[in-house]
């Protein structure tokens, strides 16, 4: 949303007053940005906010000579984001004629990260002639790339595959070829979607649920399964059926559970060893919103308690899971409690460590 | 031998600690049941238009508020900003001139429908001075007097509420509750000595916008006793209640959950315009130096606060590390040694008043006249003057309880310099962090406010409360929270729509 705002800013320079004509395009624009996977590049903002510091630093007055980069990254960082700030801002710094050395004795030069509820703020103080020069700059959190993910556990392969910023409630992966690539059910703007997305996370086709015309819910739920081109969609109270080659066809019916009917929805998703057949179950932890996930992989038939069982932590609650074409790997939807994103995983079970 | 069987102990441990966290997975929300929440604030208010800002009631009145009224934008605990009554916005290139689209098929809790006039007239009512709130095609447009790039920030915090004022002066909100019952503070019956604390009574709003809430409704006492409210929450009387940070301690020993927000209060010594002149220099700069906020923050506070050398916390400003207050009694001493003999802080003791309610901020100001003394200078309680037809003596300093309200550092400080050093507004281009930094500088180094430590907001949590997922900077979302006590019906769909305009009687939003 911020990324259509600053967009949008330009067109408004010229037209003070909001155009009818230019709002259903920007509305679209916005669409489209949010549909979009967030693993692309997203370094330009970071590079901007280290290119505006380092001006800033060259420009105070009587900086001369080499100076020691003393690097503070802001404490919740990983490692990685870490040094991805740094070296961005070494290489602005240097690209102003700033020159930087290791040499202890050196005049220190220290950078400053932290992190406030919207922005991240960089300040840079220097000693410069016997006073504090500090220079500051911020940037909006939303706009920087997302945190790197900590190191999945051994045992369990595990890849990132899809990554969005609206709720994702369910998916499945679709056929081979070129139609190969995966569905999902979103919960956006409080409205429920359903997107086709192809290999590279690029949006193929998008169909609104509304006709199901659901009330909100603060516990939205779907459950798809995908025959061919026809996709069944489960909804809180509802069913929905709709074809990709004729989406404007969404058909939707009321379905009451029979009292004492045990829930409808998915319970457990079952993965096939491919080193020597045997069956093992997926459950998932995910009671509270705020805590990390731990994917259990246990024997089929032992219970959850099985010493057996393999565990594998994701970044955030884990929201559901639901089988892959391949027998040995499924697919796992958890929240990025980092960067708030919802993050498919494809995990699959490997021989051995 | 020893480290790999140590090893082994972490993985078993690790592994019993994930297997009771299985057990509680099944997690399923469930709808109903009532959140007894209770508050340290002794009153509130309904009407974000009276809320005092930096006062302590405006925090308590923020939290009720959220249950009854939305906000355009809310921000999400990643630093993105999610619509909540605007679907959309943007700006111009200078950021003065913002567009919001309003959510469509909106309604109060009494069925009828929000139109973007209601929500012009409450943001040019809550934004006040500085900001054209006008009614557009496709919902309403802010226009500020200089650049706003922190729009966003403001208009997701504070009192920037969206409501309608009906003509009985009672507000509406559009928000997941509604308020059922009000009653105010009383004396008892049985022990008229005695107050009853004001209660307040949401119920869930079926009809709202953003999904019904899993309680069907929330009972909020305000104003009890510190330890009473943490008794209740010992033995379930209340799932929620805030506690005081000299009793934090206690409740964790006593095996509470307990969640504590990012610093929202700062406490600090105020100068009078009498000593903000050149000629009292020495004397702001003396007591600067005298005072021991490291002590104050970890024995008087018992390790629950931080020690303040800033105006606005580091959570917020993200620079606050760049100032220091170090205690120096020798050099303070020998600035007092300058004094002119008979002066205020000399022989002539300077009046200190607490203007923060409770006996935490009594024992504060306590705390720092012990401190000025150590240095020579001299520091008394004006204590207040009842049944006395005498003028009370004229005050020199007071300890004051800031509570942070904005997610936007400019507007907080902006709202600081007005209410408590009656100033005019802060340059328009403090949105730079550069210069909202240098003028922060400027006024901590005129010494007129002295910072003394910073306090977080800390709430005991029982453990039948579910999905408390309240943010750093304490916006509680009670509406997200569900109990799973046995009272809380079996999981369901949220009820039916209501019918237009047949929403069950509403009191209104003000209690």
């Amino acid at each position: 949303m911020q990324s259509f705002g600053k967009t949008c800013s330009k067109i408004f320079a010229a037209h003070i007053v909001f155009p009818r004509v230019l709002f259903p395009i920007a509305v679209l624009a916005a669409g489209c940005c949010l549909a979009m996977p967030v693993v692309a590049d997203n370094n330009v903002a970071l590079r901007e906010t280290a290119q505006r510091l380092a001006e800033r630093v060259a420009g105070i007055p009587g900086m001369r000579g080499a100076l020691r980069l003393e690097w503070h990254p802001d404490a919740k960082w990983s490692e990685g984001e870490s040094n991805r700030w740094q070296e961005i801002l070494r290489g602005e710094f240097e690209k102003r004629s700033l020159s930087l050395t290791e040499d202890a004795g050196a005049p220190a030069l220290d950078v400053f990260a932290a992190e406030t509820p919207t922005q991240v703020v960089l300040t840079a103080k220097a000693r410069v002639s016997e006073r504090d020069e500090i220079r500051i700059v911020a940037a909006a959190r939303a706009l920087l790339p997302p945190a790197s993910l900590p190191a999945a556990p051994i045992r369990l392969e595990r890849q990132l595959i899809y990554e969005s910023p609206d709720r994702i409630l369910d998916v499945s992966s679709l056929g081979n070829g070129t139609e190969a690539g995966l569905a999902l059910v979103l919960y956006r703007n409080f409205e429920i979607l359903a997107l086709r997305v192809d290999l590279r996370g690029v949006v193929k086709q998008s169909v609104s649920l509304n006709p199901a015309n659901l009330k909100p819910s603060r516990d939205p739920r779907a459950e798809m399964s995908v025959r061919g081109s026809a996709l069944s969609v489960e909804l809180l109270g509802k069913s929905c059926e709709f074809s990709w080659e004729l989406p404007a066809e969404v058909r939707c019916r009321v379905e009451k559970p029979a009292a004492g009917e045990k829930s409808a929805w998915r319970e457990e998703t079952l993965l096939t060893s491919p080193c020597d057949g045997s069956n093992w179950k997926l459950f998932s932890s995910g009671g509270e919103a705020n805590a990390r996930g731990v994917l259990q992989v246990v024997p089929d038939g032992a219970l959850r308690e099985s010493s057996a069982a393999v565990l594998s932590e994701f970044p955030g609650p884990i929201l559901g899971t639901n089988g892959e074409q391949s027998a040995s790997s499924a697919l796992v939807i958890a929240q990025n409690l980092r960067t708030g994103n919802y993050e498919i995983y494809k995990i699959t079970l490997a021989c051995g460590n | 031998m020893r480290f790999t069987k140590l090893r082994w102990l972490a993985a078993i441990s690790a592994a019993i600690v994930a297997l009771i966290c299985f057990d509680a997975l099944a997690a399923t929300p469930r709808y109903g049941g009532t959140l007894h929440v209770k508050l340290r604030a002794s009153s509130a208010s309904l009407d974000p238009r009276e809320w005092t800002p930096g006062s302590l009631s405006s925090g308590a009145s923020e939290k009720l508020a959220s249950l009854v009224y939305d906000r355009l934008v809310t921000l999400d605990n990643y630093a993105k900003f999610q619509p909540a009554l605007a679907t959309e916005w943007s700006h111009d290139a200078t950021s003065r001139i913002w567009q919001f689209k309003l959510r469509s098929g909106v309604r109060f809790s009494d069925g009828s429908l929000l139109t973007p006039t209601d929500a012009v007239a409450s943001l040019q009512a809550t934004l006040g001075k500085g900001f054209e709130v006008t009614v557009t095609e496709i919902g309403l447009a802010v226009r500020a007097a200089h650049p706003a790039p922190d729009m966003l920030e403001q208009l997701a915090s504070g009192r920037n509420f969206v409501f309608r004022r009906r003509s009985d002066g009672t507000l509406l909100g559009t928000g997941p509750f509604y308020v059922a019952e009000s009653v105010a503070a009383a004396p008892s019956e049985a022990n008229p000595t005695a107050i009853k604390p004001a209660k307040l009574k949401f119920q869930a709003n079926e009809g709202t916008w953003s999904g019904r809430p899993f309680v069907d409704s929330v009972e909020v006492i305000l104003g009890e006793p510190p330890l009473r409210q943490l008794l209740d929450l010992q033995v379930g009387k209340a799932e929620i209640a805030e506690i005081a940070p000299d009793l934090v301690r206690k409740g964790r020993q006593e095996g509470l959950r307990i969640w504590s927000s990012a610093p929202r209060t700062l406490v600090g010594l105020r100068f009078d315009d009498a000593f903000a002149a050149p000629a009292s220099d020495q004397l702001r700069e003396a007591l600067w130096l005298a005072l021991d906020r490291e002590t104050m923050a970890n024995v008087l506070l018992q390790r629950e606060a931080q020690p303040a050398d800033s105006l606005l916390p580091q959570w917020l400003s993200g620079y606050a590390f760049l100032f220091e207050s170090p205690m120096n009694l020798q050099r303070a001493r020998e600035l007092r040694a300058g004094f002119p003999a008979g002066g205020p802080g000399a022989t002539q003791p300077l009046r200190l008043r607490v203007d923060a309610p409770g006996d935490l901020f009594k024992l504060m100001g306590e705390r720092v006249a012990v401190n000025a003394r150590q240095a020579n200078l001299l520091v008394q309680a004006a204590l207040p003057v009842s049944g006395s037809n005498s003028p009370a003596p004229a005050v020199g300093l007071h300890l004051f309880a800031w509570h942070y309200d904005s997610l936007s550092p400019h507007a907080e400080l902006g709202a600081f310099v007005k209410q408590l050093l009656d100033a005019g507004d802060l340059p328009a281009n403090t949105t730079d962090p550069d210069q909202l930094f240098g003028q922060e500088r400027r006024l901590l180094e005129e010494r007129r406010i002295l910072p003394l430590v910073l306090l977080p907001e800390y709430a005991g949590v029982r453990t039948n409360v579910h999905n408390w997922n309240a943010s750093p900077w304490g916006d509680w979302r009670l509406a997200d929270v569900w109990l799973d006590s046995e009272d809380a019906m079996p999981p369901k769909a949220p009820a039916g729509p209501q019918k237009n305009g047949s929403a069950a009687p509403n009191p209104g939003a003000r209690p």
